[in-house]
Parts: C-alpha cells; sequence; structure tokens
C-alpha cells in the first residue's frame, strides 16, 4: 500500500448504548427518516409504545448519527428490531459490524439467543449471517414481509451476569460491564446513610 | 395555491403547539423524516441547538402527525422556519394551516412581522401567500441561495420599516460555543 492511500481518512465509526435523551433523540430522528420518511411508515406504527421499554443502540461515522437498533428483552431471547442506516452511509457495509456488536453486547448480557423478525428483501443477508428461520411463516405489518429468525449465542459459563455476579459489575452502564463504572467511584464515599434519621411518615 | 382543507381523507385537519415532550418528539419526527430521510440533510444541521428555544407547531390528520414548524421569537420579528410536510399529506394546504397558525400565534404575543428565509425557487409560492422580498430584487439572492421574506401579521396594517439583519438571524445563539453546538455537547 502506497503512503498516499494509507493518508487517505478513513471515517470514524464509533458504536454505543443510546444512554442520554440526545443519544435517544437521535436514534429517534434515524428511523423517522428511514421509516416515516422513506417508506411511509405511520408515526404511531413506528412508535409503537415499546420504545421506553427497550435499549437504544446508536452507531455514528465521523460524529454524525448513521445508524440505530432497538432492543428487547425478554425472559429466553433478546429481540432486534427497528435497525436503520440512513441512505447516505448504506454503501459502507456497517449492517453487519453493527449487528454483530449488538450479538456481542446482548451475549456479555447473558442472552443466548437473538431474534427478529426481517424484512423478505434481507433474509438471504440474515441467513449468510448465520440467522435460521424459527418456523416458515411469513406475515406482515406496516406494509413489508417478514419471517421470524434466530441465532444462537456462545454464552462462556463464567462469564454472564448472575444473580452472584460482584453487585457493582451488575449496576455497571450496560455497554460497558468489563470496566467500573460511576457507582464504584462512589464507594469511597463509604455509607453515610444520608436519610436515615428521616423515618417519619409524610401526609399528604 | 391549495387551498386549506378542513379534513383529509375523512379525518381532521389540526394544529396543535407542542406543549409535552411527545407533542415535540412529533414535530421532530415529522422534520427527520422530510428533511434526513427525503433531502438527506445531516442530523447536525436539522437539529440545529435553536429547538429548545423555539415553539413548535404540529399539523394532524386525525392523530397522525404530517406537519411541523419551528418558529424562533426575535426582537422585531417571528421567524417561521422547518416547515416540514409529509410527503403523501402534501398538496392539502397543510403547510399553509401552519403558517397561518404561526401568523395568528405572533398576533397573540404582539408581534408585526413574520420573516422567513427561502430558496430562490420558492419565491414565487410564497408570494402567493402574500410574502415579499425583504429586500426588492436581491441581487445576491442567487449566490446565496436564500431569499429573506416577510409578511405582516396583520395584513390591515403596512409593514413597519424595519430590516431583519440575515446574518444575527443565522449566528448561533450567545449561549452557545465557538463549534457552534450547544454547550455541554463537545466532551473536551
Amino acid at each position: 500500500m502506497s503512503l498516499q492511500n494509507s493518508a487517505v481518512p478513513q471515517p470514524v465509526v464509533t458504536i454505543k448504548l443510546a444512554s442520554t435523551s440526545d443519544e435517544l433523540m437521535q436514534c429517534f430522528a434515524l428511523r423517522s427518516a428511514v421509516y416515516i420518511g422513506e417508506q411511509q411508515c405511520p408515526y404511531w406504527e413506528e412508535f409503537d409504545g415499546n420504545d421506553f421499554t427497550a435499549t437504544h443502540l446508536i452507531l455514528y461515522v465521523d460524529g454524525e448519527p448513521a445508524s440505530s437498533m432497538r432492543l428487547r428483552w425478554f425472559g429466553t431471547f433478546a429481540k432486534f428490531e427497528r435497525a436503520v442506516i440512513l441512505k447516505r452511509y448504506r454503501s459502507m457495509g456497517l449492517f453487519i459490524p453493527f449487528t454483530q456488536w449488538a450479538m456481542e453486547f446482548a451475549r456479555k448480557k447473558g442472552y443466548a439467543r437473538v431474534y427478529l423478525h426481517s424484512q423478505h428483501r434481507l433474509w438471504p443477508i440474515m441467513e449468510r449471517q448465520g440467522f435460521k428461520k424459527v418456523d416458515d411463516k411469513v406475515f406482515h405489518f406496516s406494509d413489508h414481509e417478514y419471517g421470524a429468525y434466530y441465532r444462537d449465542l456462545e454464552i462462556d459459563a463464567g462469564d454472564a451476569p448472575t444473580m452472584h455476579t460482584d453487585p457493582l459489575v451488575l449496576n455497571r452502564p450496560e455497554d460497558q460491564l468489563d470496566r467500573p463504572g460511576i457507582l464504584e467511584h462512589s464507594v469511597e464515599r463509604g455509607a453515610s446513610n444520608p436519610h436515615a434519621g428521616w423515618t417519619e411518615r409524610r401526609t399528604n | 395555491m391549495s387551498t386549506v382543507k378542513q379534513s383529509i381523507g375523512g379525518e381532521p385537519l389540526t394544529t396543535k403547539l407542542a406543549m409535552k415532550m411527545e407533542d415535540s418528539m412529533q414535530a421532530f419526527a415529522v422534520r427527520a423524516a422530510c428533511f434526513i430521510g427525503e433531502l438527506d440533510v445531516p442530523y447536525s444541521e436539522e437539529f440545529d441547538g435553536h429547538d429548545f428555544g423555539a415553539t413548535h407547531v404540529i399539523a394532524y390528520v386525525g392523530d397522525e402527525p404530517v406537519g411541523a414548524v419551528r418558529v424562533r421569537w426575535f426582537q422585531s420579528f417571528a421567524m417561521p422556519e422547518r416547515l416540514a410536510v409529509i410527503q403523501r399529506f402534501r398538496g392539502n394546504g397543510v403547510g399553509q394551516l401552519l403558517l397561518e397558525r404561526c401568523r395568528t400565534l405572533a398576533e397573540t404575543r404582539g408581534c408585526n412581522m413574520l420573516y422567513v428565509q427561502v430558496l430562490p425557487n420558492d419565491v414565487k409560492y410564497w408570494e402567493k401567500q402574500g410574502w415579499r422580498r425583504l429586500v426588492a430584487g436581491d441581487a445576491n439572492a442567487g449566490a446565496k441561495r436564500i431569499v429573506a421574506m416577510v409578511r405582516a401579521v396583520d395584513p390591515s396594517k403596512p409593514l413597519p420599516d424595519v430590516e431583519a439583519p440575515e446574518s444575527i438571524v443565522l449566528r448561533p445563539e450567545p449561549q452557545l460555543d465557538a463549534s457552534g453546538l450547544p454547550l455541554g455537547s463537545v466532551s473536551n
């Protein structure tokens, strides 16, 4: 590779858990752009009531919001939903690394299976990614045909969080379970139990 | 000029001011659909730091948010901007209805003048709606790619002879830092 080629700046891609209201707003804007703007989805179908019970992931290209995904957590599987990439970023091959990041995220939380509804046109891509059809049912909503897919993840039994994991590890930001979080720093302050003396019942 | 309809497909066409987070969210969704989804505007340009210092008006067909406009308030004028109508609802006068709501809103606040910045190709449309160029025959308009237009809030009263300086309007608010982004959004 020539020096000149390596000097061409590559776009910086970052992925994170949407953890502030701004980041959440960016996820919603991306979905509005793609589903409401491009695919003519009605507002109330896109914002279906599950956004504030879900985990949202956001991907940036050079700091600009480019892609997002919503994850919901069921008993035995994580459900991946509402995955979008803005039109101008679609040729960059972001979908597969983003899905892999999301799977790794679910795996670290201890989920052994992910599940998703894939639009018919994306079935070959899902199958190349190791996803299998749950059954042969084809169903439709919001004007698109879907099939249910799943993929099993390899869980490291010693690694997955359980009730016996260090309590403060369970308190960490979910996309940084391997790093001390802000509450671990608060341990230094000790337990002064600031409102321990405040036991009287208040009348309304 | 399209006439403003009272209803579309049997559902009433209404407007409302954004008062709750969900309302603002709907205004943002409509703008993201039109500007980011259709026109490929980058997120950081569309959501430019002015959204929480502005008033948002939303248009509904039944329960469905179909249009939005943002109004910023200046000392001598009110500035409607970011006017957007979801594609399949266009041609029903939704934009006109939103601008009329901006006008009555400005009226209740004792504001005399509305000011907009439009694309040169759209000037004729705005003229039909009763707007005029701020600077008659503005020769630089082509180069700047925007045309400043004004209209009296009360059509029976002549416009006060006030110039709305574009440079001030477009500049980020003073509490913003040099990057043009709201304080706190940059980590260094």
